[in-house]
């Protein structure tokens, strides 16, 4: 069977394309046809009708008028001949004329048997002279066989001619259908029967098709075909790297350092990999015939927890992760993060690995985090938590009191910037030695900070057992320490609190103890004192205070009262000192013992310094415009030393007043120095170096160290009001103060006597050769506005005969 | 003043007597005919009918072919020029059963022929009627 031979059995197949459009062509050609016919039927027999009507019409019109003629004279004989004329046309069947009395004639074709077609053509006949008058009429009756017979005949035309044309068209639409669609199709799918597309065979386009509908089909097919075999061929690589990613996944898999598993949900294993069967002494393999291996019946230390970890990653979609112990016999033991996840199906997969390092250093950095890592004590979170387990478990079982003691080192912080922090360091070290002596082993011992240590007695609830053991401590610590071979002589401030006597919570507790170390520090330290609520008054007197200072600063309630100072060896006032007041506004007139402490303690002193200065300042410069060579010394504590009030600052504020600095006079005790000594000397030398005075004050009170006199550029000593007061003939306060002029005056210093009540004090001062004086005897301290009256009666006591 | 008016109204009718004829149907005085419609006249002149209904005969009596009054009186009584009168009497010659009236040869004849025929009627000028004659009918003027 040749190729063409195929298209055309092909083509007229019974259920084919060219089948079905051609039965179709031919089904509505036959329609159009019999619609076509029929209507020409019927418009031919109505256009026939028309045309016979017509003829016969005009028929009569030729012979009206001689109708008329015949008619008006009721002349037969030529109606007769006109009757006659008239059936000679082929359409007329019969001819009947008549008067309106008479018929002239009636006259019908011998042949014709047929019934008439249509109605008769009936005219009436009007008079030739009168169109008024009726003088008869005609009927004419038409054949029907004439018409029937031009009618057929044009319809049978009509028919033969829409045949014809039918025909044609079908024809032309059958070859069309075969030559342009159905073999143009035929070939195709020839084609698509032997073409391979990966291996780049593509369907040509049929001739003459470049631009149809069926050039597009096989363009389009070729790119489905192209597609495809891109499909094809991304699908093979895919398919390829499928292979390779698995082989890397299989090697990544063994090779894991963590353990990997998948198991169904009653924990059987179906497979791990050898990083698990390392974890757990296993084989790569359940053992034959064995059933298979459970989870759960690994070594666990605890196995519900598996169990439980098991049900939790079941019933939650995201991963489930836990730290669980096992116990490997032989290896002990050891810690395993576990993190299991359900991928569905009833499976799930496991992640683990060794934890048991991490464990361990966590468990180290928390032993850290509450470890002093120089003493080896606890820390403050040490003893904190150890105070909230003991709370805790008095809360639980209602016994096992115990006492707090915080301790703290008196002089330690110099201890440590003298001899240097290795020095301290090894004194805490020994200070640790110590007190665990004096401790139970059960007892809890802390460092909290530099040189505090917090002291959990278990058990003791009573103030004696406390302070018996309290005695231990202080004296353990009296006992010299030795450091590079030179003794060091050290004390203790304990405080002491109560559980569950004092505070019932741990934080009430450490600052009941604090506040109760504190109190032991305030009374001088080597000692201990117990909580007791006035403590927590006083510090809460304390804060009220420190508050109201502040507002006091803010409110500019700081006032300078000045005390006059005599000039001996003149007779005369030379200057005074200032003292600080506190005009409180409901408190009245508040000294400065009261506050001074405590604005020390808060640092608030060097604000309130320099706002002093100010004022001593600008008394200062009214004294010089009154033309009074006044000079005024102004208290200087040992917090404004040496960064509270900086020499610049001095130099600046006198500068500013335009004051010359050796009016002004610096009024420091010897406490101050010895408390960073080095930083101090500097201070004072640099203050003394730009001119101004520096007074020693309360001399005699305290270390009264001649070296340090000699060490530090000091012009005036002050002699402390609590001698002069109580000198009397042959007293040994007469005797200090003469020896301390005496010392003074060698030394090359002036001396001011404080204190000077009496006449007889300032006779014996005269005596002694003190350069100046101050006292009640003179005045108190007096408010600047009110200095002028005291001048004025200074002057006049001076002036008075001695008595 | 009317007798001016009415002799200008005879000179004018005399001037015209060859122009402006007027001619009235008249029967033999003998007849029993004394009136007729125009209608008549119409059927017994176009030879639809001699016998009126009255029952008398009537015989038409026409003026020569050539005769100024014939066509007046047929322009008047049909509104027909001469020779359509001829051309219907041509047609129904053709039959012979309707002849034509009786033509006189001259305008006198009709006189004479008329005062010869009892049954007689024709037309002519007013003027020419006389005892003999009856007028049967007038044309509206």
């Amino acid at each position: 069977m040749t190729p063409s031979q195929r298209v055309l059995t092909g083509a007229w197949r019974l259920r084919g394309l060219l089948v079905r459009s051609t039965l179709a062509v031919i089904a509505a050609s036959l329609l159009a046809a019999l619609v076509a016919v029929a209507y020409t039927a019927y418009a031919t027999s109505q256009r026939a009708h028309l045309a016979s009507q017509t003829r016969l019409t005009e028929l009569l019109d030729t012979m009206e008028s001689t109708l008329a003629v015949a008619c008006f004279v009721k002349d037969q004989t030529l109606a007769r001949e006109l009757a006659q004329g008239l059936l000679s046309n082929s359409d007329v069947l019969a001819v009947s004329i008549s008067t309106e009395a008479e018929l002239l004639t009636e006259k019908r074709r011998g042949r014709s048997t047929g019934a008439p077609s249509g109605p008769p053509l009936k005219r009436l006949i009007y008079s030739p002279f009168d169109k008024q008058m009726l003088v008869g009429q005609i009927v004419l009756t038409p054949d029907p066989q004439v018409i029937n017979a031009r009618i057929r005949e044009e319809v049978w035309l009509a028919a033969l001619q829409l045949s014809w044309q039918l025909g044609m068209v079908t024809f032309a639409v059958v070859l069309m259908m075969l030559l342009f669609i159905v073999r143009p199709i035929q070939a195709m799918s020839d084609r698509l029967h032997r073409m391979d597309p990966t291996a780049g065979d593509r369907l040509a386009i049929p001739g003459r098709h470049g631009n149809t509908e069926i050039g597009q089909l096989v363009v389009d097919i070729n790119a489905l075909s192209d597609r495809l075999t891109g499909a094809l061929a991304t699908e093979r690589q895919l398919y390829l790297q499928g292979e390779i990613d698995e082989k890397k996944f299989h090697t990544i898999f063994d090779n894991a350092e963590s353990g990997l598993f998948l198991m169904d949900n009653q924990g059987g294993l179906s497979s791990w990999n050898p990083a698990f069967a390392r974890l757990f002494g296993i084989g790569q393999q359940s053992p034959a015939g064995m059933p298979a291996l459970n989870i759960k019946h690994l070594p666990w230390h605890a196995p519900g927890q598996m169990g439980e970890l098991l049900q939790s990653a079941l019933r939650r979609n995201n991963a489930v992760t836990q730290d669980l112990q096992v116990l490997m016999p032989g290896s002990g033991c050891s810690w395993i993060n576990m993190v299991l996840r359900s991928v569905g199906d009833n499976l799930l997969q496991g992640v683990m690995h060794d934890v048991s390092h991490l464990k361990e250093s966590e468990a180290s950095a928390r032993q850290l985090a509450v470890t002093d890592p120089l003493t080896g004590l606890a820390n403050r979170q040490g003893l904190q938590d150890r105070l909230h387990a003991h709370v805790q478990d008095y809360v639980a079982s209602k016994k096992g009191g115990f006492a707090l003691l915080l301790l703290n080192l008196d002089e330690f912080r110099r201890v440590n910037e003298g001899m240097g922090l290795p020095a301290g360091d090894a004194i805490l070290q020994a200070t640790t030695r110590r007190l665990s002596a004096c401790v139970n082993s059960e007892d809890t011992l802390a460092r909290l900070s530099a040189d505090n240590f917090g002291i959990i007695l278990n058990e003791i609830t009573q103030g004696e057992a406390v302070d018996r053991i309290v005695g231990r401590i202080v004296q353990a610590i009296r006992q010299p320490y030795f450091v590079d071979g030179s003794p060091i002589s050290l004390h203790a401030s304990i405080g002491v609190a109560l559980f569950p006597g004092d505070g019932f919570d741990v934080p009430s507790l450490l600052r009941q103890a604090e506040l109760a170390m504190d109190s032991a520090k305030s009374a001088g330290g080597d000692s201990h004192v117990f909580f007791n609520p006035l403590l927590t008054e006083a510090a809460e007197q304390r804060r009220h205070m420190e508050r109201d200072l502040r507002s006091a600063i803010r409110n500019q309630e700081f006032v300078l009262f000045y005390q006059p100072v005599i000039d001996l060896a003149a007779q005369r006032l030379c200057g005074a000192e200032a003292l600080i007041r506190w005009r409180h506004p409901t408190r009245g007139l508040v000294m400065p013992d009261s506050f001074i402490p405590l604005a020390e303690k808060t640092g608030l002193v060097v604000e309130m310094g320099l706002l002093m200065l100010d004022v001593a300042c600008q008394q200062l410069v009214s004294w010089q415009n009154q033309g009074l060579d006044y000079t005024l010394s102004l208290n200087v504590s040992g917090r404004q030393i040496p960064d509270g009030l900086p020499p610049a600052k001095l130099q600046e504020v006198v500068r500013h007043y335009g004051i010359s600095p050796s009016k002004l006079a610096l009024e420091i005790t010897e406490g101050v120095m010895l408390h960073d000594i080095e930083k101090s000397l500097a201070w004072l030398n640099e203050v003394h170096a730009l001119g101004f005075q520096v007074y020693l004050d309360d001399f005699g009170t305290g270390y009264s160290s001649l070296s340090y006199l000699k060490l530090f550029p000091v012009d005036t000593l002050k002699v402390d009001k609590s001698f002069v007061r109580d000198m009397q003939d042959g007293s040994n306060e007469y005797t200090l103060v003469s020896a301390i002029i005496a010392m003074g005056r060698s030394l090359g210093l002036d001396i001011v006597a404080e204190g000077v009540e009496s006449q007889s004090h300032l006779t014996a001062l005269e005596r002694m050769g003190c350069h100046y004086a101050q006292g009640y005897y003179f005045s108190r301290p007096v408010p600047a506005e009110e200095f002028d009256a005291v001048v004025t009666r200074v002057t006049a006591l001076l002036a008075a005969p001695k008595g | 003043m009317h007798t001016w008016r009415f002799i200008l109204f005879l000179t004018l009718c005399g001037l015209g007597a060859g122009g402006c004829a007027e001619p009235v149907v008249v029967v033999n005085a003998s007849s029993a005919i004394t009136r007729l419609g125009q209608e008549d006249v119409v059927n017994i002149f176009l030879g639809r009918y001699r016998r009126l209904s009255t029952g008398d005969t009537a015989v038409p009596i026409d003026q020569p072919e050539s005769a100024a009054l014939r066509a007046e009186f047929y322009r008047k009584l049909v509104n027909k020029e001469p020779n359509e009168v001829s051309a219907y009497w041509s047609r129904l010659l053709f039959s012979g059963r309707a002849s034509p009236p009786l033509q006189a040869v001259t305008v006198n004849d009709v006189a004479v022929l008329l005062a010869s025929q009892p049954v007689g009627i024709a037309y002519m000028e007013r003027s020419q009627v006389d005892k003999r004659f009856r007028i049967v009918m007038e044309f509206p003027r």
